[in-house]
């Protein structure tokens, strides 16, 4: 039932963000666990303002199909407005702007926020997303001037990272929907499936290496001509015109295909829309 | 998600990936080779010299990162300035301009 070919990344943190190490429970997570709750997940503002939510009375946000709980981000501090309970603030961290809020109630905290008194100061924010009228907000605990900026390439790589990590276990969880692994359930086509993104239903009690084997075969032969080391190189990526006339197909049923396989985390454009590379490491 | 501003993101690029966001706003980090009054010339994290106009701070670290627009395949008008001190990982920095442009360009533009 377990593929002895489980990506090993899985091993080494369940999931994306930082946790209290459950790195041994992937492959046996029972159907609560299977999308739990992030401990702290780092991301950009671009995350934030495509976060889906789930729940009614509690807004609950909900990054690359995981439950977010705390945030951290590395950005420029902006605007800073001292009121008497609270100092609130925009990040800006290059993706775009959120609105902070951090509540004062001791010394230490003014103190923390009285050193920021520079527009433009790069910080390091946690903090918890909320929602406030309608506008997502976040909750600051606590804000911290940069001092390495090594930090700020560091944190946006760990974004990546676990945007990596949790995508990977979500295309993993969606492929798997049914618990019986047989051969009919593999060939039938995963587009539907993976493609929907957060399940809130699904049970993740079996992993099972991501295959191939659910896609039309004309996406296979796209994904084939992307992937060949002479392609994979060419900087510019390949011209839907060249796949056209390369594949013997029409235009349209090119870009379905590109369409289908771009969905799937597996091609990407590269100089525009015309223009596609497949993604190294499948 | 409603009322998000995500007007104007920066595009994180090196020497070689500035051609690609020509009129679009940037981020970037130099390496200090030059700095005159209203001009600032720098290596890029690929080795490439560029440059950024404006107003740089003073004093003016090793790196310097620069934000603003590309007006063309080697020159940025600097909206703001950030000292990134006398060390710095270019080659990680490199990197990261290479992923955030790349498929994972969605968690950034």
């Amino acid at each position: 039932m377990f593929s002895s070919n489980q990506f090993d990344a899985a091993s080494a943190f369940s999931r994306g963000g930082f946790m209290p190490s459950q790195s041994s429970q992937f492959a046996n997570s029972t159907p609560s666990q299977s999308r739990d709750t992030q401990g702290l997940l780092p991301v950009t503002v671009k995350q934030i303002s495509e976060a889906s939510r789930s729940g009614d009375e509690k807004p609950n946000f909900i990054i690359d199909g995981v439950h977010v709980n705390n945030v951290k981000l590395i950005g420029m501090l902006f605007n800073k407005n001292v009121r008497s309970s609270d100092v609130r603030f925009d990040l800006d961290d290059g993706t775009g702007r959120v609105e902070c809020r951090r509540w004062v109630t001791e010394s230490v905290d003014t103190r923390e926020m009285d050193a920021l008194d520079r527009e433009g100061t790069y910080v390091r924010v946690i903090g918890h997303l909320q929602s406030f009228q309608g506008k997502t907000q976040l909750n600051v605990f606590s804000v911290r001037p940069v001092v390495n900026f090594d930090e700020v390439t560091c944190h946006f790589i760990e974004c990546i990272c676990c945007h990596l990590q949790n995508s990977k276990g979500q295309l993993e969880g969606g492929a798997m929907a049914q618990p019986q692994m047989t051969d009919s359930s593999l060939s039938t086509p995963v587009r539907g499936v993976a493609s929907n993104g957060y399940q809130p239903a699904l049970t993740n009690n079996a992993s099972v290496q991501y295959t191939t084997d659910g896609f039309k075969g004309f996406d296979k032969l796209v994904l084939n001509y992307l992937q060949q080391p002479a392609n994979i190189d060419r900087e510019m990526g390949v011209h839907l015109n060249e796949l056209s006339q390369q594949l013997k197909a029409p235009i349209e049923k090119i870009k379905d295909a590109i369409e289908f396989l771009e969905r799937e985390g597996l091609v990407y454009s590269s100089i525009d829309d015309y223009h596609y590379k497949a993604v190294e490491g499948y | 998600m409603q009322d998000m501003d995500i007007s104007s993101p920066a595009a994180f690029v090196n020497g070689g990936l500035l051609r690609m966001h020509v009129g679009r706003k940037v981020r970037t980090v130099l390496q200090v080779t030059r700095s005159d009054i209203g001009s600032v010339m720098g290596r890029s994290t690929d080795g490439c010299q560029l440059v950024a106009k404006g107003s740089p701070p003073v004093p003016l670290t090793s790196y310097v990162e620069v934000i603003g627009v590309a007006e063309n395949e080697n020159t940025i008008r600097a909206e703001l300035w950030t000292n990134f001190g006398d060390t710095f990982d270019a080659s990680n920095y490199d990197k990261l301009c290479q992923l955030a442009n790349g498929e994972l360009k969605h968690l950034f533009l």
